[in-house]
């Protein structure tokens, strides 16, 4: 068992000794149990540090942003920050790393471990109690979750109450730390993506009408590429949202701005901002699914990154974010590499 | 401000206008956007042409123009010369392949035009942000590297080194020579090869520009045109060739006897050899696979009776580093591998020849002092079978090509025996015979007149052994009917194959072999000598089966090459290269990873591009997930803008 | 309707090997269907994704990327790099319901002029029964 009183000690240590800026945890949220993610600058702040299975955001996104923060800083705060890791968010470390975006020195890592289970998806447990009700949730044995309700104890088999990519969850406890929480229970994955099973079954028409249902939704809002760690690029390619036109910005340069696809959210161009996504992010998706999980339609967004993954493991046998010092899966290749498909 | 473009139809005669209505193509693109100028002409590379084009440049102010005309492997360099010539940089004028991509493979007019409109249109937003750009200027080292010491890579050295151009030759066997210097006499003149071969040998030997490195192989090239590193690998010899004084008192006691490759196999040699007497460098080599150990306690005898002591255990491989601005292949054949040819029992009946090993009985240094004998008994072959296209042109079980010199090999082979055995019979096996050549025609004619050479023209099914005779199973398909001879000595004339180390070459040059290995030349009709990879050459049979009068011809056409390189001041390197946009990148270095030509480094954060290392694939840009590295004048936007126009014009 | 229908392909030709083995198409009076219009690029790696997620938003019904065969690219490796990439975007674009002929890859030599058209003439006749690709064209 994680106990948290640990986390905090160590998170207090750093803090009081000046080895990081920040420590990135979770916290006891606005809505009550469910915890939300942190930056933790002082000592006395610590205590509010938890680790339950409400902790589901992936903070390696706050070291993305902190780190695109401190370019634009002109004295930034050298000393690393804190930060802690399950273990897909551990994975993401990873392929920041791969991609040199940040060094190994710029984050202490707090690894935990998912106590061979993993996060409430939080609808799923909401269909089956009310929310207000809700006192804690906490692990119980065997991966079981507990939720205190008016006092009293109810526990769920993970079947029933954890996110989907837990269930699917290869490596539930952090590959890359500085300081483990926890303990490493190996977990079986039950299925390592039903929801791919069901659509690669599918015939191709069925698979269009239900790929056209879920994208025609797409607001295009771009929460799943704002919550995405490995979405950090400067502009991005499909919609340079943040292609900022300066009064410095010539005619040729704005000319010189591809438009790949439409701005409003027509289907086809959903498509194919949601088919660019998936390809950008093979090979680098951590499947940590907060895409999926902001999405405000519902979107199965993680069904598209997961299909990648499967093929990256059946075709080249790659798995995102498990060795920060091999080449990315693109950027290398063997000699071997299937090509049944090439005339 | 949008640039003026001008288009230029091309009619090619008929070859285009046959198909494609070049008028509605310029009318079409008359209406297309940016475009300012239009018109169609009957041959638009004749001078009139080219004049047309330059004319409009000026009148019509054009800031580019695009030539619908041929492939622009044919004439791209053409139109942007002419479109320099009117005060254009040459990068703003492009071309648009509707003839070998579009009125060559139609034939429904409508349907052709069309798609030459789509064609013209995607090239005239390509061009639309073309930048002007100049050659990038690269210093050239004038030295050349030759590789392989046969009679192509001498010839080569020869020529380069009286050019006045520092020559760095490199043989991977003990002595240069090739396999001309096994052959008896050449065909069609019958003069002594080694004779005419070994003179050029001690050339190469004393020229003060040719710097020879034999028992070497070439293991890496970096670089590029004009700025090759070569690291060569020098095999140790064990003897040291200033000390050694040829006394051959070492091969003496050498208790160890294998094959000898010079002698294709006919003789054995010592652990301690020379190739042959005339071997360039003139020294002695140890074989330190088959010495049984460099330890005294295993053998060391040559060591102790070396006088001037010149056998030197401890040496060791070494790796020797040249800078040279333009490489030669030359590195020659090998015959068919015999395992190949189990159906003649070449390898089983030890009077099976191949075309070499009977070169070395005729030869007056060889096994047999010149006489024919064979090598099972030692007797005089009273009936001999010459069998020719041995695993040539047959595509289904062994090589599909003509290896060429066979033919007449084989008539000089008979003609040989023939003045050797007076009394003896030759029969040739022969598909057709292939004679082309000064003199050539008459030389086979006088061995099957003058000689009275039996040619049969058919196949040989079967050699098999009978009462020590070789019995030969053929057909005659002219008088239609089965042959069978038994014969004394079968020889056969063996294709020919890239060498044995052609492949590894080739990867270490990046140079493109053809599709039967050997060396691929950049246009087999007007660049012969070239291959495709900027600053490497080809000489010999490396770049195709030919014979030594051709060998020489090439040899001398790959030195002018050389020459017409190594000669300027300074290389220009292509600037179609990748340019990085620094606020889009993030430095991830996927880029880098995957650049064949390691042109990109991180530096601050950024990716860089070393341009003259930059060939310009864009395997970078399409890696990249931001776009942030692009190669020039092939952007992503030039793409786009491509597909659009020839995408957006369809119905 | 749907035989009638004529489909428009986009085909990415690397310059050395497969452009250069249309070209030789050319000069061999090879003939094919009129509906492939070929963009040249350097290199089959250099094919982003992009182009070809953006040629069927742009109302391509098929696209097909052609390069030199293992071992022959000009640039040595860059049809390697193109192998994986177009890998998975032949696994992704079947499972969103594309149809999976409307992209293929080919290795096609500059000497492989019949290839070529075999590789068009076969491509056309696949396409020809689907119809037009709308899913993921633009349609405004
Ligand atoms: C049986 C026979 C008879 C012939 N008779 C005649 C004749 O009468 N008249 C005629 O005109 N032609 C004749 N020829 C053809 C003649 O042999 C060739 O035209 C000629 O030898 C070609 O010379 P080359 O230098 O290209 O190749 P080669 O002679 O094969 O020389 C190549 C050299 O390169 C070296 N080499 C190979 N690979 C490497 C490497 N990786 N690194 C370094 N060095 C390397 C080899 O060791 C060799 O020394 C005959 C051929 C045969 C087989
Ligand atoms: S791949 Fe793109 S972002 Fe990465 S280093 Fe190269 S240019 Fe920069
Ligand atoms: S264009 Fe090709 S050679 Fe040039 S930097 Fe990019 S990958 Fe390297
Ligand atoms: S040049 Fe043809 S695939 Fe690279």
């Amino acid at each position: 068992m994680v106990e948290v009183e640990k986390i905090r000690e160590e998170a207090r240590r750093l803090l009081q000794e000046g080895q990081v800026r920040g420590v990135i945890g979770y916290v006891r949220g606005p809505q009550g149990v469910w915890a939300v993610p942190a930056m933790i600058r002082n000592p006395e702040d610590v205590d509010r540090l938890v680790w339950n299975p409400t902790c589901v955001h992936n903070l390696v996104l706050f070291v993305v942003e902190e780190k695109k923060e401190q370019a634009r800083q002109k004295e930034p705060d050298k000393r690393p920050l804190a930060v802690v890791v399950k273990g897909c968010d551990s994975r993401a470390i990873n392929v920041l790393l791969q991609e040199k975006f940040i060094e190994r020195e710029e984050v202490i890592l707090l690894g935990v471990s998912c106590e061979n289970s993993g996060v409430v998806d939080k609808k799923k447990l909401l269909n089956l109690v009310p929310s207000q009700k809700i006192e804690e949730i906490v692990y119980g044995n065997n991966g079981h979750i507990v939720a205190v309700i008016d006092g009293e104890r109810r526990v769920f088999p993970p079947e029933e109450v954890l996110a989907d990519r837990c269930l699917e969850c290869q490596a539930n406890f952090p590959v890359v730390y500085d300081h483990f929480f926890g303990e490493k229970i190996k977990k079986e994955a039950i299925n390592t993506s039903p929801g791919v099973d069901k659509i690669e079954k599918m015939r191709l028409e069925e698979r269009r009408r239900f790929w056209e249902e879920e994208l025609s939704r797409c607001l295009r809002c771009y929460a799943c590429r704002s919550v995405c760690p490995m979405c950090y690029c400067t502009e991005c390619v499909v919609d340079p949202i943040s292609f900022a036109v300066e009064p410095t910005t010539t005619a040729e340069e704005k000319a010189k701005k591809i438009k790949w696809i439409e701005k409003s959210p027509l289907l086809s161009e959903n498509f194919v901002y949601h088919l660019v996504r998936a390809i950008h992010l093979a090979g680098r998706c951590v499947d940590c699914g907060e895409c999926e999980r902001v999405c405000p339609e519902d979107i199965p967004i993680r069904l598209l990154n997961k299909k990648l993954e499967r093929e990256a493991w059946r075709l080249f046998n790659y798995v995102a974010g498990m060795d920060s010092q091999a080449p990315s899966l693109f950027s290398t290749f063997k000699e071997t590499d299937p090509e049944d498909f090439i005339r | 401000m949008r640039k003026k473009i001008g288009v230029f139809v091309c009619h090619c005669g008929i070859n285009i206008a046959g198909t494609v209505d070049v008028k509605k193509v310029a009318q079409e693109l008359s209406e297309f956007p940016g475009v300012s100028y239009t018109v169609d002409y009957v041959y638009m590379c004749s001078d009139p042409g080219q004049n047309l084009i330059i004319q409009k440049i000026k009148e019509e102010k054009l800031d580019g123009v695009v030539v619908a005309c041929c492939s622009p492997n044919l004439h791209e360099t053409t139109f942007r010369r002419a479109a320099q010539s009117a005060g254009l940089n040459p990068y703003e004028c492009e071309i648009a392949n509707i003839r070998e991509q579009c009125s060559w493979v139609h034939k429904d007019k409508d349907k052709a035009t069309e798609k030459a409109i789509k064609i013209t249109k995607g090239i005239v937003e390509k061009l639309r942000w073309n930048e002007p750009l100049q050659p990038i200027k690269v210093p050239v080292t004038k030295r050349a590297l030759i590789i392989g010491g046969g009679i192509a890579g001498i010839q080569t050295a020869l020529d380069l080194a009286n050019s006045d151009i520092e020559v760095v030759l490199v043989e991977k066997n003990p002595s240069i020579g090739g396999h001309m210097i096994q052959l008896s006499e050449t065909f069609p003149t019958l003069d002594c090869s080694q004779c005419i071969l070994t003179p050029k040998m001690v050339e190469v030997s004393k020229h003060p520009k040719i710097k020879l490195y034999t028992y070497s192989e070439v293991q890496e090239v970096t670089g590029y045109v004009g700025n090759f590193q070569a690291k060569i690998l020098k095999k140790p010899r064990y003897v040291d060739p200033d000390k050694c004084t040829l006394c051959d008192e070492c091969t003496q006691v050498c208790p160890v006897v294998v094959p000898n490759e010079f002698d294709l196999g006919l003789t054995g040699r010592k652990a301690i050899y020379i190739p042959f007497p005339q071997a360039i460098p003139a020294t002695y080599t140890l074989d330190i696979e088959a010495c049984p150990g460099v330890l005294p306690i295993a053998c060391g005898k040559c060591w102790d009776v070396c006088e001037p002591k010149a056998i030197d255990f401890d040496m060791k491989p070494e790796i020797v580093e040249e800078k040279v601005g333009a490489i030669v292949v030359a590195t020659g054949y090998d015959l068919y591998d015999k395992k190949n040819m189990a159906e003649y029992g070449y390898g089983k009946y030890p009077d099976v020849l191949d075309g070499l090993q009977f070169e070395r009985l005729l030869s007056a240094s060889g096994p047999t002092r010149g006489k024919i004998l064979r090598p099972s008994d030692h007797k005089e072959p009273k009936e001999i079978v010459f069998i020719q296209c041995v695993g040539s042109r047959d595509p289904e079980l062994h090589n599909k090509y003509c290896s060429k010199i066979c033919c007449m090999y084989t008539a000089k082979h008979a003609k040989l025996y023939k003045h050797h055995v007076h009394d003896g019979q030759a029969y040739v096996f022969y598909i057709d015979i292939r004679a082309g050549g000064k003199g050539y025609e008459e030389f086979v004619n006088r061995t099957m007149e003058e000689e009275g050479v039996l040619y049969l023209r058919g196949k040989v099914s079967k050699v098999f052994e009978e009462n020590g005779k070789l019995v030969v199973w053929g057909v005659d398909t002219l008088a239609g009917q089965d042959i069978e001879i038994r014969a004394d000595m079968v020889v056969l004339a063996m294709a020919i194959r890239p060498s044995s180390g052609a492949e590894k070459l080739a990867k270490i040059l990046k140079a493109a072999q053809d599709t039967d290995g050997f060396f691929a030349e950049a246009h087999p009709k007007l660049r012969p000598v070239e291959s495709l990879t900027a600053g490497v050459f080809l000489a010999g049979v490396a770049q195709a089966p030919k014979d030594i009068p051709d060998t020489v011809a090439q040899a001398g056409g790959a030195a002018i090459k050389v020459v017409s390189i190594l000669s300027q001041p300074e290389l220009l390197h292509s600037p179609l290269v990748a340019q990085v946009n620094e606020h889009l990148c993030t430095g991830c270095s996927m880029c880098v990873d995957v650049c064949p030509f390691s042109a990109l480094s991180i530096v601050e954060g950024k990716a860089k591009v070393n341009e003259v290392l930059c060939e310009g694939c864009g395997t970078c840009a399409a890696t990249c997930l931001r776009s942030a590295i692009e190669v020039k004048n092939l952007t992503h936007l030039q793409v786009h803008d491509m597909l659009t126009a020839s995408l957006g014009g369809l119905k | 309707m749907n035989s009638e229908h004529e489909p428009k392909i986009v085909a990415f030709l690397c310059k050395w090997c497969s452009s250069a083995g249309s070209d030789m198409a050319g000069v061999s009076r090879l003939e094919y269907p009129s509906n492939v219009i070929p963009i040249t690029v350097m290199c089959s790696g250099s094919v982003s994704p992009l182009y070809i997620l953006s040629a069927f938003n742009l109302g391509a019904d098929g696209v097909l990327v052609s390069g030199c065969h293992p071992g022959d690219c000009h640039y040595i490796k860059g049809n390697m790099y193109a192998r994986r990439r177009m890998a998975l975007l032949k696994e992704l674009l079947p499972y969103i319901g594309l149809e999976p002929e409307r992209f293929q890859m080919s290795w096609v030599s500059a000497a492989e002029g019949l290839k070529f058209t075999q590789i068009i003439k076969e491509f056309v006749k696949q396409l020809k029964p689907l119809g037009p690709q709308t899913q993921l064209r633009r349609s405004l």
